[in-house]
């Protein structure tokens, strides 16, 4: 950032720097004679004037004083009388030089040093050493920047306005990051002084205008000191001096003038200073990013270019590395990643976080056709109704005969497959029907499919759905534009049928338990499932869309739907049971939430779900309420999407895929939601980084032991050897235990799972204390192999969840905050904290949180564990292995942490 | 995990003890190799085992259609074990054998104790090893060594042949190591880039009754039995397939990239995205980019050609053609031979956690690419990308803890103390 050149020249200078005011020449030269001083090796001149906090005593507080003036080094005293001696001039020009004295001499030097020094001691536990005038600078920097403010509150970047007086803070971050071993604590105590003093909270520390216009006057120091700005001759910056002044504006009293010349000058001093900063790698800064003192030694050795030469910007970032405090941030910031997570969840719902869905694919064309389902149709339709209720009651052979022979009267190609599943020592059998309708105008590689259940997801008989596909099958058989073929299928359950019939068709089924398709057609492109149980007319639809394993449908396909039902047939259209919707915050929260839970649950919801694994996108369409729909305008919904899918040239592929509806037209694509999930994974690897450099500190004891060795010691402390076999195999084996669970759940009869259920509970309890017993008493695991434990739980954990984020976001983020205390845990040495953080984490325990669950919903536990056994058998629902593999795992170890004795409490308080 | 007295019998518990795993999965989940097999993360077009024999066992020449581009030697091996669909666990037991004979040649290679102390060079850290028990037992229970054996994939023979090459050289046998080589060099091309720092080994580690003073004369007298015996293996090649087509097609597509099929490295999407006026310029840029390594390492760490051997395999796992998680456990079987510098290392866990992480990450991502269809192939690319982060960062840290242990002997007082590569 170099200076303008035009207005640069060295008569200016020359004048600029011959007018300077007497106040700050003395600081100048006082800075500069202190370096010199500092040259010699006799008396260590940094060590004796620099502001430490562990040496301030009643003897020392001259330090507060001395340590503006001391420097490092001469890069860091000239770059700092650069950036000091505008501001400073500047300020002494505006309030008289015996002013500027009492000031810089008094209240605008030590409170920030007493700030600082409170910070750094009782705060931050640390003692790093400041010197050099930086402090005062951000001062200045902080009282200018309140000026601005007042006279030019923002600046406009983009479309963003930024209040002026946020600039300094920027600075301190910049000067922070960029130079090497600065101290950001002693800049932003200079910098909250600055502000305060800008806003005129320390005017009553001034020394009173009188008393110091009577010294003056008694001593005729105007008369005696050369370059003397007297009170009265206040000058209020001096405009029309420098050449960005403007002398139109004249002089008010109380407020400083000239507020925008003045903000531009300020603005190129300190970029200019920025531009120094970063040009050169010379340490300018005050501060000594060390622990101690005696690092400050190894540290101006090392500047002074006796040592490794290297990039000190690298060696800055490197240092804050061994910055003991950094090792005290890892747990508040995990903390805070949890709680930013959980309350980004929150946000969503907004309209700033969420967007209006849209058609995306455009050869999709939704509702742009004329519909003719109706007429003629609907005598069709009651007769089949008339059919199917005679079969209501009839076993699976019988009906399937009957809508058979309905079926190839129409003129399709029927077959039937058989299927068998055993879960929980049930078996699920049945014989789905289907019929392919040929496409008149295709060539047999592309199909959608129209399905419907007998029963639906709650067993009951798909009174209407059942004849409705019927007619329309023969509808769509008279029709000559479909370009796919259309399939038909009849499965006499939600959830096994389809799934057989899937599988199946994809040629993935085990052919011992799901009889192969005797006749098949092109690549499934979609598939709509009807739900039609209501016998009353109806006022609205209800989409179901949620896959197996928390899959979607594309987006553009509930878009298509609810495009043609809301817009072209004029009916409602309602998501996640929100059977009223009135699209508020509190509305669209529970529809995402209600979707997170089931995409997180991972269930097969409808007939559809089956589907969505082989990427075809799929819906279950359910008419419910009281309205003024019949069937016939239900037909002309499956219809107008039919007639869309037709339309696709390719895959649905344009739209989302992860996506969470709120609101039928309202979703937050991937993008929005993925971080919170990511910000709870990421908490558990925080942990577990910070968990494994805190196992690899040595203890504080061989230090205190060898104090003459201390003192010689480099600033880092070398690392700790880690013992990874015990915290290894502790890990490895609630891992492989996990099998033990899983299995046993998955695999007995439903009689018997309720009772296991609960005799695990108990063995769950017993289990860590068992764990941590043995260990404890055969191995004495010391803190280290706690810590090493907890991190590697911990980093898997992360780890899977991370992954798992971006297959199923739901059921990573349930996880996630259901793990979150295991973040937290640590052993202790009072038995009653072991306790109570053994009884909390027992409370968040897997089966503790399937038992609270059952509870809430009024479920039986036995009911769900069948349900989740069916899922794992039938549809292959994962959810089982991410709770029973990665979380319970996580959960055994963090609790075996939890009741750990580390060796070394032990050793001293031996019990007998 | 000093390992102690390795008796005989601990020593037939490790190599049974691995056998049985292997043959349990094979066994038990009879899916899982067929599974392994199609997993790009494991077969890559130049080591799968599904390439490899069907066209070979219909009469139709094996390199007609551009899919099989292995050596020829291996149709001959498979087609001399019984029919690989029906009665698999012969080749089960071959590919077993093959695991438990490179574990062996890694146990002599951490016996010698080169990996501390070579000719030139002694570490001051020595002591502190694993013994060739601890080591073999990583290389065999590494998931990685596991997943390419149940895979079958071919790359195993080279690792085999490799570890051999390296074992004989410590032990004094050049000719040995150098036959060794060739057919590892046979097989993949690729380890014919070894020869340099497998010459400085060989001539290190000469017997001292025979021990050639000149390493020129040494190299005048053994580069050409590797080229000698490649010779050989090209002629029984031909005499096989009747032709000298194998040879574009075996080490013309590693040369040319001519197959994209995606894999853990880095080569198939930057060629992929490539605009074919610029293909041949970028081709001899990433070879050329692969082989400088071989002469800068060989030359700094002349005191230690295993380390050479070790960081060059390390770096093949990363940017050669085609490599597969093979390589990996090839390079992972090496580093734990310098138990002694790990100390030094510093960015451990970081590697740890970032190779786990993607070896999590990168399947999930590519099942969302190819299945779900959810994703696109940025999202394999981009996990490709992080695990050669992770194996770059694993590469470059044993570098620096081994340069770091060389530059501690010569400058004591500098030992424990921070210092930082520039």
């Amino acid at each position: 950032m170099p200076p303008n050149i035009t207005t640069l020249n060295t008569t200016r200078a020359r004048t600029y720097v011959f007018r300077l005011p007497l106040f700050t020449r003395v600081v100048i030269i006082a800075i500069i004679a202190f370096w010199i001083a500092g040259l010699q090796s006799v008396v260590d001149v940094q060590q004796w004037g620099a502001l430490i906090p562990a040496e301030m005593g009643i003897a020392t507080l001259y330090r507060m004083n001395t340590f503006p003036f001391i420097h490092l080094n001469i890069w860091h005293a000239i770059l700092n009388i650069l950036a000091l001696t505008p501001l400073m001039e500047r300020f002494e020009a505006e309030h008289g030089t015996l002013s500027c004295l009492a000031l810089f001499f008094g209240p605008l030097t030590t409170i920030p040093a007493l700030l600082y020094v409170g910070l750094e001691k009782f705060i931050f536990g640390g003692n790093v050493a400041v010197m050099g005038a930086s402090m005062w600078v951000f001062l200045l920097l902080g009282m200018e920047a309140v000026r601005t403010y007042k006279a030019n509150p923002s600046f406009v970047i983009g479309t963003y306005s930024i209040p002026t007086w946020t600039t300094p803070i920027a600075l301190l971050f910049a000067t922070a990051v960029l130079v090497p071993s600065s101290s950001f604590l002693g800049h932003a105590a200079g910098l909250v002084v600055g502000y305060g003093a800008g806003l005129g909270y320390v005017k009553f520390l001034a020394p009173p205008e009188k008393i110091l216009r009577w010294i003056e006057g008694k001593l005729n120091l105007l008369g005696r000191l050369p370059h003397y700005v007297s009170i009265d001759q206040k000058t209020y910056g001096r405009f029309g001096v420098l050449p960005s002044s403007n002398g139109a504006l004249s002089s008010s009293p109380g407020v400083a003038l000239g507020l925008v010349g003045s903000t531009q000058r300020l603005a190129r001093y300190t970029m200019g200073w920025d531009g120094m900063m970063g040009g050169s790698y010379v340490n300018l800064e005050l501060g000594v990013g060390a622990s101690d003192s005696t690092a400050l030694e190894s540290f101006l050795h090392a500047a002074d270019g006796t040592a490794v030469k290297m990039p000190r910007l690298l060696s800055s970032a490197l240092a804050l590395r061994r910055d003991p405090r950094i090792l005290k941030i890892p747990p508040y910031l995990s903390l805070l990643c949890i709680l930013v997570g959980a309350v980004w969840l929150f946000l969503l719902p907004l309209n700033e976080y969420s967007r209006r869905t849209y058609i995306s694919e455009n050869a999709l064309l939704p509702g742009q056709v004329h519909t003719y389902f109706g007429g003629s149709d609907q005598n069709v339709l009651r007769a089949y109704k008339q059919e199917v209720n005679s079969l209501v009651g009839k076993s699976n052979v019988e009906i399937n005969d009957k809508l058979e022979s309905i079926v190839k009267g129409l003129g399709l190609k029927t077959a039937r497959q058989n299927f068998t599943y055993n879960a929980a020592g049930r078996t699920y059998a049945g014989e789905n029907l289907y019929a392919i309708l040929q496409a008149p105008r295709g060539d047999a590689t592309e199909a959608i499919v129209l399905v419907a259940a007998w029963e639906n997801v709650k067993h009951e008989v798909n009174k209407n759905g059942i004849p409705l596909v019927l007619t329309l099958a023969r509808y769509f058989k008279r029709w000559s534009l479909w370009s796919k073929d259309i399939i038909i299928l009849l499965s006499p359950d939600s959830i096994a049928g389809p799934q057989a019939w899937v599988d199946a068709y994809h040629d993935a089924h085990d052919s011992s338990r799901v009889a192969s398709l005797p006749i098949k057609s092109g690549a499934l492109q979609g598939a709509i499932a009807i739900d039609y149980v209501q016998e009353q007319r109806f006022k609205s639809v209800h989409i179901v869309y949620d896959g197996v394993n928390g899959q979607l449908p594309n987006l553009d396909l509930i878009n298509s739907v609810v495009n043609i039902a809301g817009g072209q047939m004029g009916m409602g259209v309602a998501l996640q049971e929100m059977w009223n919707h009135n699209d508020k915050y509190p509305d669209r929260l529970r529809t995402m939430l209600r979707g997170m839970l089931k995409q997180g649950l991972g269930l097969a919801s409808g007939p559809h779900s089956s589907f969505i694994p082989y990427h075809v996108d799929a819906v279950t369409l359910q008419p419910f309420g009281e309205g003024w729909q019949d069937e016939m305008a239900m037909g002309r919904v499956v219809e107008g999407t039919f007639r869309s899918l037709n339309n696709l040239l390719e895959h649905l592929h344009q739209s989302f895929f992860f996506y969470l509806l709120m609101h039928r037209e309202r979703f937050v694509s991937i993008g929005t939601y993925l971080p919170s999930a990511m910000l709870v994974a990421a908490n558990f690897t925080i942990m577990a980084i910070f968990l494994w450099m805190k196992s690899g500190q040595p203890d504080e004891v061989p230090a205190a032991s060898t104090p003459e060795s201390s003192d010689k010691e480099t600033p880092t402390p070398p690392t700790a050897e880690r013992d990874l076999l015990l915290p290894l195999a502790v890990v490895t084996l609630s891992g492989s235990l996990s099998a033990i669970p899983l299995y046993v759940f998955n695999h007995v009869s439903e009689s018997a799972l309720t009772p296991l259920f609960y005799l695990f509970l108990i063995i769950n309890t017993l289990l860590p204390i068992a764990i941590s017993t043995t260990s404890s008493q055969l191995f004495s695991p010391t803190a280290q192999q706690y810590h090493l434990i907890k991190s590697f739980s911990l980093l898997l954990l992360g780890m899977f969840l991370s992954s798992l984020a971006t297959l199923n976001f739901s059921l990573a983020m349930l996880i996630g905050l259901l793990s979150a205390p295991l973040s937290f845990v640590k052993p202790s040495s009072s038995p009653v904290a072991r306790i109570i953080g053994f009884v909390l984490l027992n409370l968040t325990s897997p089966p503790a949180v399937l038992l609270a669950s059952a509870a809430i919903w009024g479920l039986n536990v036995g009911d769900i564990l069948r349900e989740a056994a069916v899922a794992w058998h039938v549809t292959g629902t994962y959810s089982a292995v991410v709770v029973w593999c990665v979380w319970w795992p996580a959960w055994l170890a963090g609790c075996v942490c939890v009741l750990g004795r580390p060796e070394e409490q032990e050793g001293k308080v031996k019990k007998a | 995990m000093d390992g102690g007295k390795v008796t005989v019998g601990r020593t037939a518990a490790l190599y049974a003890g691995a056998a049985v795993l292997r043959l349990a999965i094979f066994t038990l989940l009879p899916d899982l190799p067929d599974l392994l097999t199609g997993r790009v993360e494991v077969s890559t077009p130049v080591t799968s085992f599904k390439r490899c024999l069907f066209l070979y066992n219909h009469n139709v020449s094996p390199y007609d259609g551009g899919v099989y581009h292995q050596a020829p030697l291996f149709l001959l091996l498979f087609s001399l074990l019984p029919n690989a669909l029906s009665y698999p666990i012969f080749t089960y037991l071959l590919y077993i054998a093959i695991d438990l004979l490179s574990a062996g040649a890694l146990w002599k290679i951490a016996d010698s104790g080169e990996a501390g102390s070579s000719a030139l060079f002694s570490s001051p850290r020595r002591e502190r090893r694993w013994s060739g028990f601890v080591i073999a037992a990583i290389f065999l229970f590494n998931p990685f060594t596991i997943a390419t054996c149940l895979g079958r994939s071919t790359s195993v023979f080279t690792t085999c042949a490799i570890l051999h090459a390296i074992a004989k050289a410590v032990s004094g046998a050049p000719f040995s190591a150098m036959v060794a080589l060739s057919f590892a060099s046979y097989l993949s091309m690729y380890p014919l880039l070894l020869l340099p720092p497998l010459l400085l080994l060989c001539f290190d580690r000469q017997r001292p009754e025979r021990a050639k003073k000149s390493i020129l004369s040494f190299a005048a007298t053994h580069v050409p039995v590797v080229f000698g015996v490649l010779g050989l293996l090209f002629g029984m090649s031909y005499l096989i397939t009747g032709s000298w087509e194998f040879l574009p097609s075996t080490y013309g597509v590693q040369l040319t990239l001519s197959d994209l099929t995606p894999n853990v490295g880095l080569w198939w999407y930057f060629f992929i995205e490539m605009f074919d006026s610029f293909r041949s310029f970028f081709l001899a840029v990433f070879w050329l980019h692969l082989s400088c390594y071989v002469g800068g390492l060989s030359v700094r760490i002349r005191r230690q050609p295993l380390v050479v051997l070790t960081l060059l395999l390390g770096i093949f796992a990363i940017f050669k053609p085609y490599p597969s998680i093979s390589d990996t456990s090839l390079f992972l079987a090496m580093v734990p031979l310098y138990r002694h510098v790990f100390p030094l290392m510093r960015y451990s866990f970081v590697i740890a956690a970032v190779i786990m992480y993607a070896s999590f990450l990168g399947p999930a991502f590519y099942y969302l690419w190819i299945y779900a269809g959810s994703g696109n192939a940025n999202f394999f690319y981009a996990i490709t990308l992080v695990w050669g982060l992770g194996l770059s960062l694993l590469v470059c840290d044993l570098m620096f803890a081994v340069l770091r242990d060389e530059w501690e002997l010569e400058r004591p007082e500098m030992a424990g103390k921070e210092i930082r590569q520039i």
